[in-house]
């Protein structure tokens, strides 16, 4: 039982199957109640520790216990000071130090250093607290959004402030200090600041670190603007630290990809030497690695030039590897290689990359959900596209519901698909997907489908089933369900109506036809021509007069057609007449 | 009616209101005007006529447009929306109107090659326009390049590149099969990919020129690192890393597996003596023997000597207290006797 069961949603809310997520939304929502659930607990037991203090557990279990958030320590001393790093209070740390260097005694180095770090990390601001009320900032394990945009609030460095008052204070500075600080430079937005402090230690005769080379190769596009003059920069920054006989890691040649990618058209060559010079030194490339390499090669608005060479390769590189993270970046990498393969409409391609995602433990670096969604939808829409509709609906009811909840583009490439390979006796089966996946009142989507359904005759048992769906797009529209009722469109009705004409359902058409006049749409001429086909079909003279007075009442153009062929085709009564 | 909303969109193309200069034969066949201006390399004209001949136009990078008379194999792309086909190539317009004047030239006799082409695809008004547009790009690069201003160049195809793939969301009807020129689709490509996978190794990935910069280290030169402590941005590294990858239980296996490493849940088989790992180190007859404790401090006769012995006999049959601990509690027993000698010397009971 280790394949992940298609039929069933996800395990983390297999409790209740009324709780079951059908929508994205529903999805959503529960995932960040279960997080925020699980935060609350913790926070409370954090902030009421006196009521969790016997322990019944045997052996210990560290992480059910309440965390020391409180500071304990008081007086004016160095473990104070450790305290307050420890437990990340920017502020309270810096008064501290403050403090401890008025009263004179000296505060080591190793301190030093993590107060730096501390303050260089946060840009001198208090963290966001973790467990605290505002939970939607800090969802944990399914980033959503929200966290994103909280990420892109990028903290600013500002002047003179802390650490830099501090490390202008120390009276010796190591390499450890102005890594921390050129970090946070780096980190927060001041990338010439952070490029004078490198030239500084440059000139105290100091070596810097594989983490100061990493924070600096990354931040070199933003000091210069030309293309070769950054990448300029770049072999300047790495000759520099072979000189310093600094070892580059996996992140130090990431950060030279990523950088890469701002070099314009420098990129291509360059990052083929990287990873050339990568597998030289014996570091195995990321995902991240070839995800920039990838973006360096497939701009993303560039007409696409079928010629996916780079991409196979790196496929076949990679085939069968199991990987874990080693980068942030690393979870950016399939939605990006499926979009390649979109644009190149590349369906082998395609099917690599997702036995790839398969194997092993890779389905963890599709990323968050909302990687996860992209993914999947640019997958099931190359599939859409470029596959017969029997394997599109394999897949489709392998992904569908429990990896993916397709949006309304990916539910008109659906329609679509079906359209292609003239399977629309489907469509009614469609509809309820629709209606399940909470896209029943997109009218563009309806409209879709419904123009699907009535453009040309079918079978009578389709045509059936047709109806049936159409009565059901109806009460949608009614707004009998509760949900928000859409605005009838024409297209709308005629279509309805037409489906019920064709099959046979003649007084639910005609109840349509009332429709038409409340809601002050004026029916279509071929409707009226098939009213009045069935109406002769069915006998009904009294109803062929009804209809034309109704055209006659919304001045259609045909009315005096309508009236003659109504004269000629029927024995009318002189009344009627 | 496809046809006719990309006859307005090319008809947009055309800059300006001059009239045709050239190219009959291109009215005749597409039937509407083509706006063609001043004059244009000659250098590749021949080249290129040839090559339109034969039906193969293929997109070429920097190096190979030195030398034209390369191979070149054009798809054309089908961009059935016309709205969005205009903004594209009006935004390709301003940023061609921004490079130099001339690259927006074309010869007409390249034109009307390229329309003889265009003529025999199946979509005839929208390869005919990508043809041209891929001309003129030509065009520009090759300007851009005799005049030998390299960086100038990388700007040019920088700014082309902003024509951006238009809006996917409409623009995608199920009938978008690129085709080969010969129109036989591309299922021909696809058998051959999958054989030539095994043939085709990392023939392109790794097989370039280095960098140069770093030579790898032996094992002598590389002296192990001093083990750092774990900074704060190492923690937040880490916390980042975890954030980003999913790291949700699939099934209930791996849920346990995960309360199992947070510690949550006992590790199986059980063992009974998890959590008291630093107890297993301790051998068993410091726990039992405690006599030799007494042996320095307490009386060796008498009724503190008795009591010591009860409360070492105690102690050994303890299994819940740690050898430290029962160490401590002795310890604790002859401070206070020591501190109350007096009174036991008074009592008599003191012998030493």
């Amino acid at each position: 039982t280790e394949a992940i069961d298609p039929t069933a949603y996800k395990y983390q809310f297999q409790d209740d199957p009324y709780l079951a997520p059908r929508t994205s939304a529903e999805f959503k929502l529960f995932s960040l109640s279960q997080e925020s659930g699980r935060s609350a607990a913790k926070y409370f037991i954090n902030s009421n520790p006196k009521f969790f203090t016997k322990d019944f557990a045997e052996p210990h279990i560290p992480c059910l216990m309440p965390e020391k958030v409180s500071l304990l320590l008081e007086e004016v001393s160095e473990e104070a000071l450790k305290e307050r790093i420890s437990l990340r209070k920017v502020k309270a740390a810096v008064d501290m130090y403050d403090q401890l260097l008025q009263a004179g005694t000296g505060v080591s180095m190793e301190t030093t250093h993590d107060l730096l770090d501390l303050i260089c990390l946060y840009s001198d601001r208090e963290p966001v607290q973790e467990g605290g009320p505002e939970t939607e900032d800090v969802v944990r394990q399914e980033g959503w959004r929200i966290r994103r945009a909280s990420d892109f609030l990028k903290t600013i460095w500002r002047e003179n402030n802390n650490a830099e008052r501090i490390f202008n204070l120390l009276p010796e500075r190591d390499t450890h200090c102005y890594s921390a600080l050129i970090r946070g430079m780096i980190r927060h937005g001041a990338y010439v600041k952070a490029f004078d402090m490198y030239t500084d230690m440059l000139n105290n005769r100091m070596t810097a670190d594989v983490r100061i080379f990493n924070a600096l190769i990354s931040g070199a596009p933003e000091v210069r603007e030309k293309y070769n003059e950054r990448w300029d920069l770049i072999a300047e920054l790495l000759n520099q630290m072979n000189q310093q006989k600094v070892q580059p890691n996996l992140l130090t040649f990431n950060s030279v990809l990523k950088a890469l990618r701002r070099c314009g058209s420098l990129a291509r060559t360059q990052a083929l030497h990287t990873l050339s010079e990568m597998k030289a030194l014996g570091i195995a490339p990321s995902l991240a690695s070839f995800d920039h390499t990838l973006a360096a090669f497939y701009k993303a608005a560039s007409p696409t030039q079928g010629q996916t060479d780079l991409l196979q390769e790196v496929m076949s590189e990679l085939a069968g590897s199991s990987f874990t993270c080693q980068d942030p970046d690393d979870v950016l990498f399939f939605s990006n290689v499926m979009r390649i393969c979109l644009d190149n409409k590349d369906i082998e391609l395609a099917y690599r990359v997702q036995s790839l995602v398969e194997a092993g433990e890779n389905w963890r670096l599709l990323g968050d959900s909302h990687q996860q969604t992209i993914y999947y939808g640019r997958f099931f829409s190359l599939l859409c596209m470029m596959e017969h509709i029997d394997v599109v609906l394999k897949w489709y009811r392998k992904l569908i519901p429990s990896l993916y909840y397709p949006n309304v583009q990916g539910m008109r490439d659906l329609l679509q698909a079906l359209d292609t390979d003239s399977r629309l006796d489907l469509l009614p089966t469609i509809w309820k997907d629709i209606q399940l996946l909470g896209h029943a009142n997109k009218s563009e989507l309806i409209e879709e489908l419904l123009a699907l359904m009535a453009r040309e005759t079918h079978s009578p048992e389709v045509q059936e089933s047709f109806a049936v769906c159409a009565l059901d797009v109806k009460s949608v529209f009614n707004g009998d369900r509760g949900t928000l009722s859409l605005e009838w469109s024409t297209s709308a009705l005629c279509h309805i109506t037409s489906l019920l004409l064709r099959a046979k359902r003649t007084q639910e058409a005609w109840e349509m036809l009332q429709l038409f006049k409340a809601k002050n749409r004026v029916p279509s001429e071929e409707l009226m021509n098939e009213f009045l086909l069935e109406c002769h079909a069915a006998g009904a003279p009294d109803r062929a007069v009804e209809l034309v007075q109704l055209s006659a009442a919304f001045c259609l153009p045909a009315t005096p057609r309508l009236a003659q062929q109504t004269l000629k085709d029927f024995d009318l009564t002189d009344e009627q007449r | 009616m496809a046809e006719q909303r990309e006859d307005s969109a090319v008809l947009k193309t055309s800059e300006g209101g001059a009239a045709p200069q050239g190219g009959v034969t291109v009215e005749q066949e597409v039937g509407k005007p083509t706006q063609v201006k001043g004059d244009v390399a000659k250098s590749g004209k021949e080249s290129l006529l040839g090559l339109l001949g034969a039906m193969k136009v293929e997109v070429t990078n920097k190096k190979k447009l030195k030398n034209l008379k390369a191979k070149q194999r054009y798809e054309p792309a089908v961009k059935p929306n016309p709205a969005a086909l205009e903004s594209t190539i009006s935004m390709f317009q301003k940023a061609t109107a921004e490079s130099s004047a001339h690259s927006e030239t074309l010869d007409p006799d390249l034109v009307a090659a390229a329309s003889a082409a265009a003529s025999t695809l199946p979509n005839q008004s929208q390869a005919e326009s990508e043809l041209l547009r891929q001309l003129r790009r030509h065009e520009a690069v090759t300007e851009a390049q005799r005049k030998g201003d390299m960086s100038n160049l990388g700007v040019i195809i920088a700014d082309m590149k902003v024509g951006r793939r238009p809006n996917r969301q409409n623009a995608r009807p199920a009938n978008q099969i690129r085709f080969d020129d010969d129109g036989q689709g591309y299922t021909h490509d696809r058998s051959i990919t999958a054989e030539l996978d095994g043939v085709r190794r990392r023939r392109n990935l790794f097989s370039g020129k280095r960098l140069g910069i770093f030579s790898p280290t032996t094992d002598e030169d590389k002296t192990p690192p001093p083990p750092a402590k774990p900074t704060i941005w190492d923690v937040d590294f880490a916390n980042h890393l975890v954030l980003s990858t999913n790291q949700m239980p699939r099934n209930g296996f791996e849920e346990m597996i995960q309360w199992t490493r947070e510690g949550k849940l006992w590790q199986y088989p059980v063992n009974n003596e998890a959590g008291l790992e630093e107890e297993a180190s301790v051998p068993f007859h410091e726990h039992v023997f405690l006599e030799k404790h007494l042996e320095e401090g307490f009386p060796s006769q008498g009724p503190v000597r008795h009591f010591m012995e009860l409360v070492v006999s105690g102690l050994s049959k303890n299994p819940y207290v740690t050898v430290q601990q029962k160490k401590e509690h002795i310890a604790w027993f002859r401070d206070y006797f020591q501190q109350k000698t007096d009174i036991l010397q008074e009592a008599d009971v003191y012998l030493n």
